[in-house]
């Protein structure tokens, strides 16, 4: 570094690394952030090593398109951007890595400069020979910043920022991203900073038995237990401590069970679907293993769940790509959508439809979106076990499991569901994320953007049905992003254990509210210099809340998933006629669904080998082939898509909305849309003029639901104002709305009663962004209504949202169709009295 | 149609499962289905149908995509329109619909239409076509092992059906498609088209939509430079363009008609639109008759010179040649040709490179080939590519935007031309225009739009369409309009909260392009559609527009006249607008009723934002006579919330 401080001579903000050392140990509190003199906020041990101004920022699309101008920095972690009248920052405020126009120096892939008539590549070795107009950042996440030097930019200044993001960005190669975390996190006082962090309560981390617990009694899954027979590891390295089996297996007849899959994955309960299937995930089978007849037995007693009768086993592995089939789309993705100007191949305008086809991305897209689709019509149309079955069970039965579960279950589609759906599916569940997405560029063999497909299959589910996610498709940019910055815990494991290890071996840790308790021993030989990482769901780290406010948007208020007990559906047979009834089932059917057809080989199970002594072990009888046509009518109904459905069964009249009704993409070619605020982000031959009229963000009823939701709060604040005849309330609003929410009586409950105060009120005239585009959003989105307020917090009877004041009247014809009749308790309360509109 | 039919039926029910339904429709449903009762001219003789509307929630139908044209409660019933004649009815008719199967039923065949009832099904499937939409009826094959005939009706809206019915056992009789082929096609048989026979009566006069002289007044015109001429009041000057025309101030009317002398069709330069501040211009015509010896006109040159000049902002102009320079140069043999920069001084030729209307004939086939009935999923893309469509799309938006920001940011007026100056410049300059003046993007401005650039300046509709003439091979036919109005739904996906009128308005206007319902797009040109009487004769597609606004509102749309539109032209950011190729297929149908959710959340806000001020006011009176030292300025929150893009 102090070659590089050497090396600037135009700018000497540090002149030493002394100097540094000396303004951190001056700051007294542990918030204080150092502020370079030119107003650029840093963090806490963040020095900033160069700056050049008047330069002018190209905004995309997104951001009203035309030019920013302001100050470009680099510091040693990121490449900054000040616009020229940004607020003077809050020196109170906690820190935030990166601020709306910054890219850290880890997702910098390529820096590129153009200069009169040429453009060229910068490597640290380079010495330009021209003065540059242009600089050019493409980033690991598509994102493509471009800075243009004004002739008021000092010549020098433009040259030196350029050679020092050039030697400062983090080449691809081992042993650099520990240099990157210690220059963002590794400060004393960040360090301090993100050990008082408390981790979100309002999502599920299923990390302790109870957050499991939690997890189950949320989805009505009865007959499961958590086993915490893997607390240390010892049964399977990559499985997480605490595993959901069925109740009636004991600890120790599960202990048997491991070594009968690869690498001890054996079944595990991720789900159930209100209509009382259980979706179950596992590895393959290790068939090089004597059943003894004990093992069978509990094999077959983990793999049925707690359904008696009819398990499907999903075969995730031919149709779906391989990891390396899906690394190989996203490179060639990646080089299509950045047109790189250095490398000057990009492709024509009239090639382009071809070869976006040619790089399969959408293919892969679609067929796990068919899958999943597949899955979830299984489990919503018929009463059995889905068991997901990948050889290793670390990548596409994440993928798949996940989106069955964003399809069918509205709490998935919030963004704390949704992020609880990631912990659980892919963070705990052992997904390999730090081998496949590589950071240390040291095994490019593995590498594999997995989770990013699955981000695309959820995007378009998202631009199918705009309406029914309350995350929004800036919230998977975020997260789309966040994968690019070795920064998070989440990230950078590849299991649960790993993650413990570390966590083990440093002073601190990310101080957990749940779980870990008995496991944190401080080891004192760990080395200190080692950052806490933080998870990759503490926002408010990442992003300004600017952006964080438009990660959810209200959605229309649905009814609960209210879970119906096991075995419910029968005493409710006209609920839903395409429920499969199987009633003559043979109990133990077992069937493998591959490739579209459903099959009962008898060699499915290993035990159940072709060879008879082998398969008379087993207690349970063979399966019949005589519910296949059954089961693959449900496939059917899904593949037709409801069209022939309609023409030829009567219409029922059916509630507003059936929350279990899955979201089944359409996945005709021109169905499959391409993520253009993610992956074109960069193409700047899509903006060759600026104009007033940002194009399409954010969705049209997004904004207006939000507007609803807006006058809805300002509604309540009135109307309390009017109830209350205190002029002294008037004045204060905020106190006035913090006691609306106690107040049932004026029925005004767009939020439960949970809301944490402070993203509350006002929000009817938001101060106008910053920037100089002259599009202006309407207010920015309100805080989303917290979908499923945990027990823990208390809120009781406000179970779920009311966004849109709803009648009690749907909620009653619902409850005729889909609640037993004996849970009463649970019934949401009827708000008939709510505004009257 | 088919679509309203069955696919319509469908999306109702399913969407009503599917739509959060926010307020659980309660008394603004029931007022608006009253309403559409009373807006909608055929709606319902027999009370039957009624019910069967309410059933649906009639509001719930209008999913956006669907032209619910001119039917609307009961689709399984033909419903005759004032003056339609049942003319042949079958029984036993096959309909092989490619999505369904094969459907058993009856067809009726009127002057107007083929409908299809599906007798075997439930619920009840039905086929609604209007003739007009028939480009061509063959039968295929022979008699089939089983006796049946079988018959292929080519569609001009991107779709083929066919039918099959038992071989007649008295062969004297006509077949039922015979009977369709006469009235398919009523100008190869001496017959009249429907449109002169419908006799529905609207609330809304759409022929007093556009007159061309309150338009230029609009514009400002006349002005110190541009003056309106009567020159062409009996189209002697041209008898493809207006009566009424704007033109330089000091161009004399003489001098007028030698330059029309030296512009193909006597298609002069003439004004569409006045850049309100700047003053420049778009003017468009025809090519040059320079010819291969490279002939000139002083009055030519005189006359664009005049137009620079009007424009006291810029010394240049600018001549868009819409055509391939191959293709300009190509003319010269037939005596056209271009602008040679030598004999206009200050002037700059630009080529646009877009392809003739055979080659926009062609794609458009092949782009039917494509899309129906089936699709090839795993080569969507690289099949999309082939058919070249969306490259014509983007050349013919790109060439626009160029215009448009040559006369925005150049302050720099702009002639535009192809070669009969009425295919590709109307594309070209009334995309330019959409782009530049917000009137044109609301719904009666982008009615002006069409009547003044589209309809008056002679797009010959009569012969692109081929209305009533069973002349399908006609070499003159081709898709020139349609390219304009996916133009123009390209322009809405970009900016969404920029038109006034939504995606069904488009649809709606295409399928009236062939309906022949009403009279807006007979003819040639003005001067025929006044010899044919057509405003006394027929009855005009907007007043059943303008008669049911709210079908065709945006309820996003803002105001943002002043605001140009650029928009990014690049393949990547276009689309194929799936929602008129694709829509016959009924797995294409929109996943969910955006549309309706928009209008719920409008009346909602509306709602709230009135309770919110009422209380407000009420807060205010009290506390003003309780207290005076409010600080806290509650008014503040008043401030009307705008949806902003």
């Amino acid at each position: 570094m102090s070659r590089l401080l050497t090396e600037s001579s135009t700018f000497k903000l540090f002149t030493s690394v002394g100097l540094l050392q000396e303004r951190m140990l001056s700051q007294s509190g542990v918030n204080a952030r150092s502020r370079d003199v030119f107003g650029l906020r840093c963090l806490p041990g963040e020095c900033v090593l160069q700056r050049a101004v008047m330069v002018r920022k190209k905004l995309t699309a997104r951001e009203g398109r035309g030019w920013l101008s302001g100050t470009l920095f680099c510091t040693n972690f990121r490449v900054a951007f000040l616009p020229q009248d940004s607020p003077k920052p809050d020196d109170n405020a906690d820190p935030v890595l990166l601020g709306d126009h910054d890219v850290a120096l880890a997702s910098i892939e390529k820096v590129v400069v153009v200069g009169p008539n040429r453009t060229k590549l910068v490597t640290p070795n380079s010495s330009l020979k021209f003065t540059p107009e242009e600089l050019v950042l493409y980033c690991r996440d598509l994102r493509v910043m471009c800075f243009l030097f004004d002739r008021l930019t000092p010549d020098a200044q433009v040259l030196e920022i350029t050679y020092t993001i050039a030697k400062t960005y983090q080449p691809p190669k081992p042993g650099s991203v520990l240099s990157f975390q210690n220059a963002s996190l590794g400060s004393v006082e960040m360090k301090q900073f993100l050990s008082n962090r408390r981790r979100d309560v309002h999502m599920n981390w299923h990390e302790s038995v109870s957050d499991w617990e939690q997890e189950l009694e949320r989805c009505g899954a009865t007959g499961w237990r958590v086993s915490s027979v893997n607390d240390r590891f010892e049964m399977s390295t990559s499985l997480p401590k605490f595993i959901v089996v069925p109740q009636k297996v004991l600890d120790t007849e599960l202990k048997k069970s491991f070594a009968h899959f690869n690498e001890g994955r054996i079944p595990r309960w991720c789900w159930r679907h209100p209509r009382g299937s259980d979706l179950l995930r596992m590895a393959s089978f290790q068939n090089n293993i004597y059943h003894e007849k004990d093992d069978i037995r509990n094999l077959e007693m983990i793999m049925f769940g707690c359904q008696s009768s009819r398990c499907v086993v999903v075969e995730l592995g031919d149709e779906l790509p391989s990891p390396p089939d899906i690394q190989l789309a996203h490179s060639r993705l990646r080089a299509l959508c950045l047109g790189d100007i250095s490398t000057s191949v990009s492709v024509p305008d009239d090639k382009w439809l071809s070869t976006l086809e040619s790089t399969r991305w959408l293919d892969y897209s679609r067929s796990c979106l068919k899958k999943a689709s597949e899955v979830a019509s299984l489990l919503c149309g018929a009463h059995l076990t889905v068991a997901l079955q990948e050889a290793d069970d670390r990548d596409m039965s994440c993928v798949v499991s996940s989106l069955v579960q964003v399809m069918c279950d509205p709490h998935c589609r919030t963004q704390h569901g949704f992020q609880s759906l990631v912990q659980k599916e892919w963070v705990m569940a052992g997904h390999r994320f730090y081998s496949r997405i590589n950071y240390h560029r040291d095994n490019d063999k593995e590498e594999a953007p997995v989770f990013l497909l699955f981000l695309d299959c959820v995007w378009q589910l998202l631009s199918q049905y705009p309406s029914r996610f309350q995350l929004t498709d800036e919230f998977l940019l975020a997260l789309h992003d966040s994968i690019h910055l070795p920064l998070f815990s989440s990230f950078l494991a590849n299991c649960q254990r790993e993650r413990c290890k570390r966590s083990q071996n440093l002073g601190q840790s990310y101080t957990p509210v749940n779980g870990w308790r008995d496991m944190l021993q401080p080891d004192s030989s760990s080395d200190p210099s080692d950052p806490p990482l933080p998870p990759v769901w503490d926002w408010d780290l990442q992003y300004s809340k600017h952006r964080r406010d438009r990660f959810t948007q209200p959605v229309p208020q649905t009814p609960p998933l209210q879970p119906l007990l096991n075995g419910n559906l029968n005493t409710n047979p006209d609920t839903n006629p395409d429920t499969l009834k199987l009633s003559d089932t043979i109990p133990g059917s077992v069937f493998l669904l591959s490739r579209g057809t459903f099959s009962s080989p008898a060699n499915l199970l290993p035990w159940r080998s072709s060879s008879s002594g082998v398969y008379k072990k087993s207690h349970r009888r063979a399966a019949s082939s005589e519910n296949v046509p059954g089961l693959e009518r449900l496939l059917k109904a899904w593949a037709l898509n409801e069209f022939t459905h309609g023409l030829t069964s009567t219409p029922k009249p059916q509630g507003p909305l059936d929350p279990c009704e899955p979201l089944l993409p359409l996945l005709m070619g021109p169905c499959m849309g391409l993520w253009r605020e993610c992956y074109l982000r960069g193409a700047l031959h899509a903006q060759a003029f600026s104009h007033p009229i940002a194009a399409n963000h954010p969705h049209p009823v997004e904004r207006l639901a939000q507007e609803v939701q807006q006058l809805k709060d300002k509604l309540a604040q009135v109307s309390t104002s009017t109830d209350s005849h205190l002029p002294t309330k008037m004045a204060e609003p905020r106190r006035t709305d913090a006691n609306l929410n106690q107040n049932s009586n004026n029925g005004t409950f767009l939020f439960p009663a949970s809301r944490p105060q402070g993203r509350a009120m006002p929000r009817a005239a938001p101060p106008p962004t910053s920037t100089n585009h002259q599009t202006s959003r309407g207010p920015p989105p309100s805080s989303a209504p917290p979908f499923r307020p945990t027990h823990k917090n208390g809120s009781g009877s406000g179970k779920h949202t009311f966004l849109f004041g709803h009648s009690s009247g749907t909620e009653a014809r619902h409850d005729q169709h889909y609640y037993p009749a004996a849970n009463n308790a649970k019934l949401p309360k009827s708000n008939g009295s709510s505004i009257a509109l | 149609m088919e679509k309203s039919g069955s696919v319509d039926s469908l999306g109702s029910k399913r969407s009503s499962s599917r739509q959060p339904s926010v307020d659980s429709l309660s008394s603004t449903s029931t007022s608006r289905s009253d309403r559409s009762a009373q807006t909608k001219p055929h709606s319902a003789m027999s009370s039957d149908s009624v019910s069967t509307s309410a059933e649906l929630s009639p509001e719930l139908r209008v999913s956006g995509l669907q032209a619910k044209v001119l039917r609307d409660s009961n689709k399984e019933e033909l419903q005759l329109l004032p003056n339609e004649k049942v003319q042949d009815l079958a029984q036993d008719v096959t309909y092989f619909c490619p999505f369904i199967g094969a459907l058993r039923g009856i067809v009726t065949v009127t002057n107007y239409r083929l409908f299809f009832k599906c007798t075997d099904r439930d619920p009840a499937f039905a086929l609604d076509l209007p003739l007009g939409v028939v480009s061509r009826v063959e039968k295929i094959g022979g008699a089939s092992s089983r006796g049946d005939v079988s018959y292929g009706l080519v569609c001009k809206d991107v779709r083929n059906l066919r039918f099959a019915h038992k071989q007649m056992e008295d062969t004297l009789r006509k077949s039922i498609f015979e009977v369709l082929m006469k009235f398919a096609f009523p100008v190869s048989n001496g017959l009249q088209i429907f449109a002169f026979e419908y006799g529905q009566v609207f609330p809304e006069n759409g022929w007093k939509v556009c007159d061309a002289v309150s338009e230029y007044k609009r514009q400002g015109i006349p002005n110190e430079s541009w003056r309106i001429t009567k020159v062409n009041d009996h189209y002697e000057l041209c008898d493809t363009y207006p009566s009424t025309l704007a033109v330089p101030v000091n161009m004399p009317d003489e001098e007028l008609k030698r330059v029309a002398a030296f512009r193909a069709k006597g298609r002069i330069p003439v004004l569409s639109w006045i850049h309100p501040e700047s003053q420049a211009t778009v003017t468009r015509c025809s090519q040059p008759m320079v010819g291969v010896n490279g002939k000139r006109s002083k009055e030519d040159e005189k006359y664009l010179q005049a137009i620079m000049d009007a424009n006291a902002q810029s010394h240049k102009l600018f001549i868009f040649d819409a055509r391939p320079s191959v293709n300009a140069a190509a003319n010269k043999m037939k005596g056209g040709g271009y602008e040679s920069e030598d004999a206009y001084q200050n002037a700059e030729l630009v080529f646009l490179d877009i392809h003739n209307i055979h080659v926009m004939r062609e794609s458009l086939r092949k782009l039917k080939d494509v899309v129906y009935p089936n699709i090839e999923d795993s080569h969507w893309l690289s099949n999309l590519e082939s058919t070249h469509w969306l490259e014509h799309i983007k050349l013919i938006l790109a060439g626009a935007l160029r215009i448009a920001d040559k006369v925005e940011s150049g302050k720099t007026s702009v002639v535009v031309h192809c070669s009969d100056g009425w295919d590709r410049t109307c594309q070209l300059t009334s995309l330019a225009m959409l782009m530049l003046d917000g009137y044109y993007r609301t719904i009666r401005g982008f009615e002006v739009l069409l009547e003044k650039e589209w309809l008056s300046f002679g797009h010959r509709f009569q012969l692109r369409i081929g209305h009533g003439d069973k002349n399908h091979t006609d070499a003159d036919r081709s898709p020139v309009f349609i390219q304009f109005v996916d133009c123009v739904w390209q322009l809405t996906r970009q900016f969404p909260a920029a038109f006034e009128f939504n995606e069904n308005f488009l649809v709606t206007i295409l399928d009236h392009l062939y309906s022949c319902l009403f009279g807006t797009f007979l003819c040639n040109s003005e001067q025929q559609r006044l010899k044919e009487e057509i405003p006394k004769r027929t009855v005009s597609l907007w007043s059943y527009i303008n008669s049911q606004l709210e079908e065709f509102t945006n309820p996003f749309y803002v105001n943002y006249s002043n605001h140009v539109l650029f928009p990014a032209v690049s393949l990547r950011h276009l689309e194929l607008w799936v929602g008129y190729y694709i829509r016959w297929n009924p797995r294409m149908r929109p996943q969910e009723p955006v549309h309706q959710r928009y209008k719920e959340l409008l009346a909602k806000r509306a709602e709230l934002q009135k309770r919110v001020d009422e209380l407000q006011r009420e807060v205010t009176n009290r506390s003003a006579s309780s207290s005076s030292e409010r600080a806290g300025s509650p008014t503040r929150s008043i401030t009307p919330v705008q949806t902003f893009v």
